[in-house]
């Protein structure tokens, strides 16, 4: 059972409140920010920003507005890369990263096709959205859903929410958005954050046909089936040889019991 | 080397079990602990727009820990915008880098005055600005109050106006409401109004 959050960028209105909530409950500190001619503030995610609202201004003088941090996807390249094992998946499709297990090595942030985990240059520890795994294993919605004002963000069970986010891309296209769209049905093994767009996702800033970086293979292969072949050999050579040994024994044995 | 039959099935049951450890998954979710399990829930209204939403305070040991919105608040049914999300940085802000929580240095503890024509500000005590208040309020009142007004018995001072707050609930309003109106203020108004 995979959960995740549903975006509709249609309903938000890009009051933050999902920023400073994140920052409010994941205990991150502020930092200097300065006006770059956009209203995306701070420009990127950093190791204490892990979520940020990205403004798009069109063509047609219309406003785009994105939430962005971590997709959780079902295929993360950085639970693949991790040598550590910090970052996992949870029962819940949450991608989750143990601080206290990173040694903030970096492979993750190369291999993100969503450039989203940062590396904290003081802690030595990346810092990304955790999903706000505390909260949702309680029994509670991650903290920038609950703080939404205008209920453009939405948790809950995978199926059902794409089912209703299907039925809401034919209602906007009914209202005379013909782009309207689905991000994260398919994307990466199907995304834990999925949104509702009325443009193509390229205007959003989301990465159109995410892959993760090429090197992935490598570390796909040593940590899935090459390990399992690794840990199979160990443990049925180790049972052989201890069969083999006490095989030997029995026989050393019958062998002194006929000397006697 | 030959196997007998016996061999045979050990081998094929070690190879088994050795196919089941490695495909297993053996990873469990690891327990998290709501840090708010302890904390005592006090209510509040948010003191910034004249919306009035609701939020909870989080209180554990005499120190803030947490604020969220009030989800069974009717006005904002538990979402906060940015500014609300914010609220706990009025008391509690997060150390650059070790994010270690501390007392927000730029919070005001103590009542600040500055003369006229100064530009230095003095710390002065509750009790001297207290009665400083009462003076100027008194001497305003008492030099600007009005008996009749174009042969109408009016009773105001029009030179005193009170704003109320958006975070003061029913009953300090109403208290507020009947000083003023004792001191004739007719320049009474409520932020929540705009």
């Amino acid at each position: 059972m995979a959960n995740i959050v549903l975006i509709d960028t249609r309903k938000c209105m890009a009051c933050r409140g999902c920023q400073v909530a994140c920052k409010d409950w994941n205990q991150l500190p502020a930092g200097v920010t300065k006006f770059r001619g956009t209203y995306t503030n701070p420009l990127t995610l950093q190791p204490h920003t892990w979520t940020h609202l990205v403004f798009t201004e069109t063509d047609q003088g219309r406003w785009l507005f994105a939430k962005y941090a971590c997709m959780h996807c079902t295929d993360a390249a950085c639970v693949e890369v991790c040598p550590l094992g910090a970052v996992r998946r949870l029962k819940n499709g949450t991608v989750w990263h143990d601080a206290d297990k990173c040694a903030g090595c970096g492979l993750c942030v190369e291999q993100c096709p969503f450039n989203v985990p940062r590396i904290n240059k003081f802690t030595r520890v990346m810092g990304k959205c955790t999903g706000c795994a505390e909260r949702t294993m309680n029994g509670l919605q991650p903290a920038c859903v609950a703080t939404c004002p205008s209920g453009a963000l939405e948790y809950g069970e995978r199926k059902e929410l794409l089912a209703k986010a299907r039925a809401r891309v034919e209602e906007l296209q009914e209202q005379g958005f013909d782009q309207a769209c689905l991000y994260g049905e398919t994307e990466m093994g199907g995304l834990g954050r999925v949104y509702i767009l009325t443009r193509p996702p390229a205007e959003y800033g989301l990465p159109e046909n995410p892959q993760p970086a090429a090197s992935a293979w490598f570390w796909r292969a040593a940590k899935g089936p090459l390990r399992k072949l690794a840990s199979l050999t160990l443990v049925s050579g180790a049972m052989f040889s201890l069969l083999r040994w006490r095989a030997e024994r029995i026989q050393g044995k019958r062998g002194d019991q006929k000397a006697v | 080397m030959q196997i007998t039959r016996r061999e045979f099935i050990k081998l094929t049951g070690t190879a088994a079990l050795a196919a089941v450890i490695a495909g297993c998954d053996w990873e469990t979710d690891p327990d998290f602990a709501l840090r708010l399990e302890k904390a005592r829930e006090v209510t509040t209204i948010c003191p910034y727009c004249s919306c009035g939403c609701g939020a909870i305070c989080y209180v554990e040991g005499g120190k803030l820990v947490s604020v969220s919105g009030d989800p069974e608040h009717p006005i904002n049914e538990g979402a906060l915008c940015s500014k609300g999300a914010s609220l706990l940085n009025l008391n509690t802000v997060y150390n650059y880098r070790s994010h270690a929580p501390e007392l927000n240095p730029n919070r005001l503890t103590k009542v600040l005055y500055r003369a006229p024509h100064s530009t230095q500000w003095e710390e002065r005590d509750w009790q001297w600005a207290l009665e400083r208040i009462a003076q100027r309020v008194k001497e305003t009142r008492d030099a600007t109050f009005e008996r009749e007004a174009g042969g109408v018995a009016v009773n105001r001072t029009t030179a005193i106006a009170h704003l109320g707050s958006a975070a003061l609930d029913n009953e300090e309003n109403y208290l507020l409401a009947k000083l003023m109106r004792s001191l004739g203020v007719v320049n009474l108004d409520h932020q929540a109004r705009l």
